[in-house]
């Protein structure tokens, strides 16, 4: 009786929305083209504060608050399309320019900006000397080195460049890698054309880069018992099998000021926020004077590498 | 007539040269199948009886169900009441049994079997793939999608009543689900059917061989860095499906046999519903014509025949060999050289990671250690917008998919989860869009030569 009852409601139902429908309210539509259903994404504890992901493209420079970097797009360089989210990982698409040979419908050059978070990689990799090295290695067997890696200066910084190629492929890369706020900031040049490469590696010379930012010094492996006075685990209340990067900002009290959870479930990223709301940390000292850190931590599943590099007890 | 002579000339050579200038798909390669067959160690019946396995298990994968088992030519059991089509053969079908789409999709035939009165949905169509649907959102009573609500289960395109043999369950007790209001609202995505063979193989690759190839290639310069999907329970790495969501192929088999055909069986005991009757009641009792499992272990008959129609699948599956590829068609064996190099050094390969170990096997020689050429890494990816389908399963989201493996493409007809194109540069393209991890390498395919990309295309179609 009941199901009828409610089989006829909602006929009725339906019979009114066809009506509105047709006195012109559109029906409603998914979106193409829309990532409406999201896996494991990036969330932080406030919608203020500069986060890596959040660069922007206006006035033919690329600006990232969080890196305080500011970088000149090559003339007739476009931007392309965004890149994925933070990975579990903690490495970063920043952005991406190219140059494209119209006519040939060809990319004669283009750039990809990353940054991998030091804290979290899975090479271990300590800095981006480091991980260049690694690149280096990685790179020797399949491809060409054509020089480095060596040390330049660029915008008064040290950027660690790696250059090599394949010269049946025809295509050259030039690997250009700095360290910024505990990540490895990379410029990644990859094209046929050598004078479009050079003039891109010429461009950033007008990056800016500031050594001296505001930004509070990161300290690897800071949150771990020893450091800490008060804190409650979060409860995970669905095992998912993803590891969870974290970057904590820690005030001069020990208290922390903000959360930026890379790469997690909703419900994972709402309980690690809550949870670190409460933590309490000794105060990091600088000249004897409490300083503003940022820190990393791991929840969720740790993978080997992140065990590897957490001194045992889980905590980058 | 010199002059005409120079003119043809002239006319011709501008003909070779935009020729060169622009690549293209070679499309399916001709000459015989070159999968579906048994591994090398089962066809030389190693160890002894094991072909037999695998010839039991492709008949019982070519058997076309109907509800009761009792019509000519129909002889599984259990169709319905809900099914996408009637046999495991009638979609994993091309280029050979184990296969995925042939071009006339048969769907269209078994929407009107035996008496059948089912409306196809408009997006199954004769000359189309094989198509498998599902809803992004539940929706309200006029269909409008509410997006709090996730679906993404399958809902069948079919049902039995009207069938000779489906007695009380009719038109007036089930429907199809409402096909044309999803599409109204676009509100509805398509898988098409992945190809099984060599699947044995990739069921035998350890998870410290994947698991240390993904950090091998952390750090790489295509701005590339996938996860992987895990089975719910014991956390193992998943490696079925188009989001890797499945972990082995007995599970998969008992699933599909249970999703596509309808069939129960001791892995997928219940009768599949609508995810919307899943919410609601469940599937009405008049359609309910069998006792479950209708698939089962066969007690008392001895030999073979003992084993279950959804292991048998399985093995079946198990032990097929890998596709055969093709050492110089299309385009040569320079070419096709040349295409897999550019392939490894412009980032596909990072994805499409073109070989893993298999583990030492209990099963059979050609299964144990091996090198298992599937391009594939088995993780999942960002894929982006372009490519999204809103469907979440595991922890992989709307945009993230499991790396296509490429063995075999040579033989595909239709590309991509939905079977959106039949066109290799099409597909490739579709890799580039917002949150995509492909976008580098695509940027990299364009700046290659029209030439160079034709060794890709060639080395694609040569797998
Ligand atoms: C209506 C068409 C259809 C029928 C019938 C069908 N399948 Fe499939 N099959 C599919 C589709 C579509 C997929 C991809 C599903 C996905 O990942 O979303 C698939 C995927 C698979 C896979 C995963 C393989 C891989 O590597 O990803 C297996 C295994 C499989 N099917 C086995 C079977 C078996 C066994 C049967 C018979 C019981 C069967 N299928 C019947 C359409 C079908
Ligand atoms: C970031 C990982 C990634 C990279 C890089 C990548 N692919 Fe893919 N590829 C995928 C995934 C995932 C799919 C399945 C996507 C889907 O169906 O929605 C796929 C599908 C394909 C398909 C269709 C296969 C099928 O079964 O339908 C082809 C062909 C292909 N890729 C070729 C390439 C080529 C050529 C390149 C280099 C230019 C490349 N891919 C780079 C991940 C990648």
């Amino acid at each position: 009786m009941w199901r009828l009852i409610r089989h006829s409601l909602s006929s009725l139902f339906a019979v009114c929305i066809g009506l509105s429908a047709d006195a012109g309210t559109a029906p409603a539509v998914v979106p193409n083209g829309v990532i409406l259903v999201k896996g494991a994404a990036p969330r932080s504890s406030d919608s203020v504060t500069p986060l890596p992901e959040e660069g922007k493209v206006a006035d033919g420079r690329y600006s990232n608050a969080y890196f305080s970097l500011s970088y000149p797009i090559p003339a007739g360089w476009t931007e392309q399309p965004a890149g994925p989210p933070p990975s579990e990982g903690g490495s970063y698409v920043l952005t991406q320019f190219a140059f494209w040979d119209r006519e040939q419908q060809r990319v004669r050059a283009q750039v990809l900006v990353t940054a991998q978070d030091l804290f979290f990689s899975a090479s271990s990799a300590p800095s981006a000397r480091e991980l260049m090295a690694s690149l280096r290695r990685g790179v020797v067997p399949q491809y060409e080195i054509e020089r480095g890696a060596e040390e330049v200066t660029i915008a008064g910084r040290t950027f660690y460049r790696v250059a090599y190629g394949s010269p049946l492929v025809g295509l050259h890369w030039r690997v250009l890698s700095t360290d910024a706020r505990c990540h490895a900031l990379t410029f990644t040049l990859t094209g046929g054309d050598k004078a479009a490469l050079d003039a891109a590696e010429r461009a950033m010379g007008g990056i800016s880069l500031p050594k001296e930012s505001d930004a509070p010094l990161c300290v690897k492996g800071y949150a771990h018992d020893d450091n800490i006075v008060e804190k409650t685990e979060p409860y995970l209340a669905t095992r998912r099998f993803n590891t969870i990067p974290v970057r904590v900002t820690i005030d001069g009290e020990g208290r922390v000021k903000h959360v930026h959870v890379l790469s997690a479930f909703p419900d994972q990223s709402d309980a690690i926020i809550a949870a670190l709301r409460a933590w309490r940390l000794k105060p990091y000292l600088v000249d004897g004077k409490p300083a503003e850190i940022e820190t990393g931590l791991v929840f969720g599943t740790l993978r080997a590498a992140a065990r590897g590099s957490a001194a045992g007890s889980g905590r980058l | 007539m010199k002059l005409r002579i120079t003119a043809v000339l002239t006319l011709s050579l501008l003909l070779f040269v935009s020729q060169a200038f622009s690549q293209s798909d070679p499309g399916i390669r001709g000459g015989p199948p070159g999968a579906g067959g048994p591994l090398p160690s089962v066809a030389a019946d190693n160890p002894l009886t094991i072909l037999k396995f695998f010839n039991d298990g492709q008949s019982r994968f070519q058997e076309v169900d109907s509800v009761k088992g009792t019509i000519a030519g129909e002889a599984g059991k259990g169709l319905g009441p809900r099914f996408n089509a009637m046999g495991c053969a009638r979609c994993h079908a091309f280029p050979a049994v184990g296969g995925t789409s042939p071009s006339v999709n048969p769907q269209i035939v078994d929407a009107g079997a035996d008496g059948a009165i089912n409306l196809p949905p408009s997006f199954v169509t004769l000359s189309g793939p094989v198509r498998e649907a599902r809803f992004v959102f539940f929706t309200d009573p006029a269909g409008n999608p509410i997006t709090s609500q996730p679906n993404g289960g399958v809902e069948d395109l079919f049902i039995i009543a009207g069938r000779s043999d489906a007695g009380p369950c009719t038109t007036s007790v089930i429907s199809q689900p409402d096909f044309a209001s999803a599409v109204a609202h676009n509100n509805v995505i398509f898988r098409i059917p992945t190809p099984l063979f060599g699947g044995g193989l990739v069921e035998n690759i350890e998870e410290t061989d994947l698991l240390s190839y993904q950090a091998s290639v952390a750090g790489n310069s295509f701005g590339i860095a996938g996860t992987f999907n895990h089975n719910g329970n014991d956390g193992t790495i998943a490696r079925f499906g188009w989001k890797a969501q499945n972990k082995s192929l007995e599970i998969f088999a008992g699933e599909a046999y249970n999703v596509e055909q309808g069939v129960s069986n001791e892995l997928f005991t219940q009768e599949h519903p609508t995810p919307e009757e899943e919410r609601s009641l469940g599937l009405p009792n008049p359609c309910k014509l069998n006792a479950t499992p209708e698939d089962h272990t066969n007690f008392n008959v001895g030999s073979i025949a003992t084993l279950s129609d959804a292991v048998q699948f399985a093995m079946f599956m198990r032990l097929l060999a890998p596709p055969d590829r093709s050492p110089d068609t299309p385009g040569g064996s320079a070419s096709i050289g040349r295409g897999e190099e550019f392939f490894n050094k412009i980032g596909c390969e990072t994805c499409h990671h073109n070989r893993f170990p298999s583990f030492s096997s209990s099963i059979t020689p050609s299964l144990d250690t091996q090198k298992v050429n599937l391009y594939s890494d088995l993780e999942i990816h960002h894929m982006g917008s372009t490519l999204a389908d809103n469907v979440s399963q595991g922890a992989a989201g709307g945009d993230q998919f499991r790396t296509a493996p490429l063995w075999g493409l040579g033989k595909r007809i239709f590309l991509l989860h939905d079977g959106r194109t039949p066109d290799l540069l099409k597909a490739i393209d579709q890799h580039s869009s917002p949150s995509s991890e492909a976008n580098t390498a695509v940027l990299n395919f364009n700046s290659l030569l029209s030439t160079q990309k034709q060794d890709i295309l060639n080395f694609l179609r040569s797998l």
